[in-house]
């Protein structure tokens, strides 16, 4: 048994190495105290690597720190738009990781990392030491690419919020879409990429569509105006979203699929429920004109919309920008084994912030980060062996209709220094059966719950 | 961005213990330990296995030859699934025998302080 060989070669690998660290600078002071690790951000991939961390290696000291009492999960929150689900239900409790793991607790906000002091500033002023810190803070948004917003915050005051980051947002574009006149129009701006959720923009168009559809209109429309060709799962969404929404695929969009699943697509006559401008077409955004509810395209002309839902390009959270740990992509570079800064020794950062490779920035990846992290924290702070990772990303969504989810399914291992997707199917097979397409489903909801207990529970 | 990349079979099984590689599947999951190989299973089977009520099946103390007969079935479409059989395709005969090993020792029952400390 491969775990009994390494938890007694651990053991009496410990007993020896504890006192040194790996990595000089990370040296602890005194040979009896415990090392220190600060993770900065509480979110998916802040909160796996404390409590994993806490399982393989109780001795270290874990200690969070994060502006928020309570977590809001990103994950699955459009469903707060539709109604599906609420606040609450995307409200997380710390509890669990305080009390059953022993993971610490400083709620504030991390302004300035001393690289070389090995510490922590906070707004709230305090200074915390670590031997090790995990930046795992999530992403930031980028106004500068659109005329017409100048900052999120101005966004916000003209009444155009993304949605992307939970929070209060949800809220309004609930609000926005239960106002809208009926029959009217919605337009979603999903953002380049890279970016958080890469399924998420494209299923929250869905949801808004199928929401409207439930509301009696028949003629309302949801309208992607986006930058790019292609999505993750839109093979299946699309063919989804034929069959649900009169989508009619554009000729461009031809390519994703062969002649005799093409001859399986349904021609509709009329108004489609949902549309996809591509970037080919010209339907990168431009401008957005708040107060006259107008936006502008690269090549598709203007468009009037009720409601209006962009979400701009994304970057690291900003304690990472502003702590010279991200790139000149605005995302931050690290080690495909350790998930260490290549800028910034002894700090490694996850989730969403990092460059890791093929992997795409969810909260699957997040968790998968996280616990792989756990394992090579113990041993860099401990002693023992950096370990080979694995790391895995299966993200559910949902066609619109909360009875017809989709998936990806992927595995990633490291090579020639990089992180790359090694299985080759990965969505559900074109042809399935309709009862696939719920089960998925199913198993999409099923998921939130499973997987929230896996990363606070 | 649409990748529709298929990685030759020899890559399912490469990985990289430190900068040396080597496209035998068998040497190089032999580095890959039952623990890192399981944890990934946990964002939806629950942490070390243990799930309740859930649509997901508990892993923690599964019988060694149930789970590699499942996964083997996963792999070859004998068992229909939505993304276990690209997932149990994905690892290598020694990774799925070292993930088999990881449940079968925890109790089935979850211990009444939630997990089990794996120092
Ligand atoms: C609509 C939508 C649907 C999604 N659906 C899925 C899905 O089905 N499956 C999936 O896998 N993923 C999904 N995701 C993506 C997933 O939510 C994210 O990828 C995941 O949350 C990233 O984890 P993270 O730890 O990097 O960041 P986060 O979870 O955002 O956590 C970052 C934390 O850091 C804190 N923080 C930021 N700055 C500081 C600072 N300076 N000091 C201290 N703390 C700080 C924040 O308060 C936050 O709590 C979805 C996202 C959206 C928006």
């Amino acid at each position: 048994m491969s775990k009994m060989n390494r938890r007694t070669f651990l053991k009496a690998l410990g007993a020896t190495v504890a006192a040194g660290s790996t990595a000089a600078g990370s040296a602890p002071l005194f040979a009896q105290k415990n090392p220190h690790v600060a993770v900065v951000g509480g979110g998916v991939g802040g909160a796996t690597l404390a409590k994993y961390l806490k399982i393989y290696a109780p001795s270290i000291d874990v200690t969070i720190i994060e502006p928020k009492t309570k977590y809001q999960r990103p994950y699955g929150s459009s469903e707060v738009i539709t109604g599906h689900e609420t606040m609450d239900d995307i409200t997380i409790s710390y509890d669990n990781l305080r009390d059953r793991y022993g993971v610490k607790f400083i709620h504030d906000t991390v302004t300035v990392i001393d690289h070389a002091g090995h510490k922590l500033h906070t707004a709230g002023g305090r200074t915390v030491s670590y031997d090790r810190v995990v930046v795992a803070p999530g992403i930031s948004f980028d106004y500068s690419q659109i005329e017409g917003l100048d900052s999120e915050a101005d966004a916000r005051a003209k009444g155009i919020v993304h949605g992307w980051d939970a929070g209060e947002d949800l809220l309004t574009l609930k609000a926005q879409l239960e106002a809208m006149p009926k029959n009217g129009t919605a337009i979603v701006v999903p953002p380049p990429n890279p970016y958080r959720c890469p399924p998420g923009p494209y299923e929250r168009a869905g949801l808004l569509a199928q929401w409207l559809e439930e509301r009696g209109d028949d003629a309302a429309k949801v309208i992607v105006l986006d930058s790019k060709n292609g999505f993750t799962t839109d093979v299946t969404m699309l063919q989804a979203w034929n069959r649900l929404y009169k989508f009619n695929l554009p000729e461009q969009a031809k390519g994703l699929y062969t002649e005799e699943q093409l001859a399986t697509f349904k021609h509709h006559e009329g108004e489609p429920k949902v549309d996809w401008i591509m970037g080919v077409m010209g339907g990168k955004v431009t401008r957005i004109d708040a107060e006259n509810m107008i936006v502008e395209t690269e090549g598709a002309g203007t468009f009037k919309a009720d409601m209006i839902n962009y979400i701009p390009p994304l970057k690291a959270g900003r304690v990472a920008l502003e702590n010279d740990l991200a790139d000149e992509t605005g995302w931050c570079p690290v080690d495909p084994i350790t998930f260490e800064s290549t800028r910034h020794a002894d700090v490694h950062v996850i989730g969403d912030a990092c460059i890791a490779g093929a992997m795409p920035k969810s909260g699957y990846a997040a968790n998968s980060q996280g616990k792989v992290l756990a394992v090579q924290l113990k041993a860099l702070l401990l002693g023992g062996e950096i370990q080979t990772p694995v790391y895995q990303n299966t993200c559910y969504a949902l066609a619109g209709n909360t009875d017809y989810g989709m998936f990806v399914a992927d595995v990633f291992r490291v090579k020639d220094g990089k992180i790359v997707r090694v299985d080759a199917q990965r969505y559900l097979p074109f042809d399935a059966e309709p009862h696939m397409f719920s089960m998925a489903a199913t198993y999409q909801q099923a998921w939130m719950k499973a997987f929230t207990k896996d990363v606070f529970g | 961005m649409r990748t529709k990349r298929i990685f030759p079979l020899a890559l399912l099984a490469a990985v990289s213990a430190g900068s040396v590689f080597t496209a035998n599947a068998s040497e190089l999951s032999a580095g890959l330990t039952g623990q890192m190989a399981a944890q990934t299973c946990a964002g939806c089977h629950g942490t070390q296995g243990y799930i309740e009520d859930s649509a997901y099946v508990p892993l923690a103390g599964m019988d060694k030859e149930h789970f590699i007969t499942a996964m083997q079935m996963f792999a070859d479409g004998s068992r229909p699934s939505t993304l276990m059989g690209p997932l149990a395709l994905a690892f290598s005969d020694e990774e799925i025998e070292a993930m088999a090993d990881y449940f079968a020792a925890f109790p089935k029952e979850r211990p009444a302080k939630g997990f089990i400390s794996e120092e």
